[in-house]
């Protein structure tokens, strides 16, 4: 029902993002210690499809293949998932300071990666059971919140996610100090990183997040009515208990999948939304796809600059994420707070 | 023909008993107001009404369906609802506003029909509201917000429509625009409304039937000529009361100590 400006907006927004998506895939895969220019790597995609011949030597083809895409891939995945999840809860709850992590996520997995590293782990490496105890630390979690507030107001919910997250926080702390040695990679951990990404880490959480992303933007037309609260979306005909358990198990289940892949990447769930919403409207409809399309952008951008500006150490990707977006989204919202006036 | 049956209705919180052991009729086709001091529970009744509060005894039946063992998606298609201070979301344009009555209508997975775009059109054409469709709810003042509210509730095309103090905060040209639209509504679709409202000759001008409830009971209940004249209006608020008329209206006058004896008299 909207007007045409909105939808010529609408659409050009769409059509820059995908110019974007595009941009940064480009620079995901080309940017690094071993440079490849874009012909070589359109030129060694072609060779894989049967066409042409590669001019990569086999380093370079190892890179790219076996560290650059599948990197590429899980950013794009964790990106998209994140900020789907942040607008999704931002929507359910109406509460713009929503984040993916409003509910425990991120302390739940962050007790389970620390339990990993620290109860589990050698003192030397991170575990290979880390990802499936931070999963299982995060569902656990968003659980333990949905029996205390489920039955609840939506307020209610998010106060059992405070409690909740408050008290499994404090039990990572104290299983972190336990252990000195361990430290250092729990704090690696929790601060996320693209680094330890491989094709198996991608197939691991590709299924949730297509699934979980899926649902979301299904319900999207739902959480717009949602935007006039519980009692009034009740009298307009919204079975509002079942959505909101529906799309929070989705988008639950979705950021616990990137969590216990990529560990803890702040920002992108909180900002992503609204940056999108600042450039589209409100409507749900137009957010959720919108935020997947720039947050997959987003990451793969700042996970390019936090792997290269001090290379061939890493900068923290949480730290680059809100580095880079926090400006931005200053910019913008100033941007459009002129255009109002 | 009743279109609402509330049979024996208490709504209990906690240890109050807001609303109690009321039992009424409400005709089709016809604007039933409900009046009464604050705190007397008609807000709470109205929301039992509505659906959206459930009793804690009694039942209510709206247009013969059993409305709180209805589904959500039914019961929207059965009554509508204007609460007191309803949420109004800025960012959002007034079309999409008005087109969230269509959600009872529509699968979830699917955006508006054809036929949704045609009735939020034709509500707005009615209300006098489509200069203004594609404008940000945000921006618009408190009667032009009235009416789209209004028209959100019009366009569940329910036969019954119910409404809690729809005329607080606007001045008296406003209030009387709304009331105004409400009642060609009542004449010309047959639409029954059940509402509260605080300002007494207001509400003696446009309903067709008065309910006073106070402490939770209904006191009286009746044509506005009969329930503005019994005792029990008075003594409810605690005021003197007169009912005077003017041009044939019944208007409501309170008698202060301070202004006893000054009060006009109409013939």
């Amino acid at each position: 029902m909207q007007s045409s400006s909105t939808r010529s907006r609408i659409l050009t927004v769409t059509a820059l993002g995908f110019c974007a998506l595009f941009g940064a895939m480009v620079v995901g895969l080309g940017v690094g210690p071993l440079p490849m220019s874009w012909g070589h790597i359109i030129g060694d995609v072609a060779s894989h499809l049967g066409l042409g011949h590669s001019t990569l030597d086999s380093l370079q083809s190892t890179v790219l293949w076996q560290l650059r895409a599948p990197r590429l891939v899980l950013g794009l995945l964790a990106g998209a998932m994140l900020a789907v999840a942040g607008g999704t809860y931002q929507g359910v709850f109406r509460n713009p300071l929503a984040d993916p992590y409003l509910l425990g996520v991120a302390a739940g997995a962050g007790l389970g990666a620390t339990v990993a590293i620290v109860q589990i782990g050698d003192g030397l490496s991170t575990p290979a059971w880390t990802p499936w105890l931070a999963f299982a630390g995060a569902l656990i979690a968003v659980s333990l919140t949905w029996a205390v507030g489920g039955r609840g107001t939506s307020a209610s919910l998010v106060l059992a996610g405070v409690a909740i997250s408050s008290l499994l926080t404090s039990a990572q702390t104290f299983v972190q100090q336990s252990s000195h040695s361990s430290i250092a990679r729990v704090y690696i951990w929790l601060l996320g990183s693209l680094g330890g990404a491989s094709w198996h880490s991608v197939w691991m959480t590709l299924p949730y997040v297509i699934v979980c992303i899926i649902i979301c933007v299904a319900a999207a037309g739902a959480l717009d009515v949602m935007s006039v609260g519980d009692v009034e979306s009740r009298s307009l005909g919204l079975p509002v208990e079942r959505v909101r358990l529906v799309v929070v198990a989705a988008a639950s289940l979705g950021t616990a999948a990137v969590v216990s892949s990529v560990g803890l990447i702040g920002f992108v769930g909180i900002i992503v939304p609204h940056f999108v919403r600042l450039l589209v409207g409100s409507s749900y409809r137009h957010i959720l796809p919108l935020s997947a399309l720039i947050g997959a952008t987003f990451l793969v951008l700042t996970d390019t600059v936090a792997r290269t500006v001090v290379s061939p150490s890493e900068l923290p990707l949480g730290v680059i994420t809100a580095l880079i977006g926090a400006p931005m989204f200053v910019l913008l919202l100033r941007a459009r707070r002129e255009s109002l006036s | 023909m009743s279109a609402v049956d509330v049979r024996h209705v208490s709504v209990d919180i906690g240890d109050a008993q807001l609303v109690r052991d009321v039992t009424l009729n409400f005709a089709a086709g016809q604007w039933h107001t409900i009046v009464g001091p604050n705190g007397a529970g008609k807000t709470t009744l109205v929301e039992t009404i509505a659906g959206v509060r459930r009793p804690t005894r009694g039942a209510v039946e709206v247009s013969g369906t059993s409305i709180h063992a209805a589904t959500e998606r039914l019961r929207a298609q059965t009554v509508a609802f204007v609460p007191q201070h309803p949420i109004v979301p800025a960012g959002m344009q007034v079309r999409d506003y008005v087109g969230l009555g269509r959600t009872a209508y529509r699968s979830l997975l699917r955006g508006p029909s054809t036929r949704d775009h045609e009735i939020v059109s034709e509500v707005l054409n009615r209300l006098d509201i489509e200069r203004f469709a594609d404008r940000d709810v945000a921006t618009l003042s408190g009667g032009e917000r009235q009416r789209m509210v209004l028209a959100r509730a019009l366009a569940q095309h329910t036969m019954v429509v119910v409404l809690d103090e729809p005329i607080t905060g606007l001045d008296i040209r406003h209030q009387i625009d709304l009331l105004e639209v409400l009642r060609r509504e009542v004449e010309e679709c047959g639409l029954t409304v059940i509402a509260t409202l605080h300002d007494l000759t207001l509400a003696a001008q446009f309903a067709d039937r008065l309910v006073l409830l106070a402490d939770g009971q209904v006191l009286a209940e009746g044509t506005p000529h009969d329930v503005l004249r019994t005792a029990e209006l008075a003594d409810s608020y605690g005021v003197t009361l007169q009912v005077v008329t003017v041009g044939g209206s019944d208007v409501v006058v309170p008698v202060t100590a301070t202004r006893q004896g000054i009060v006009p008299t109409f013939s």
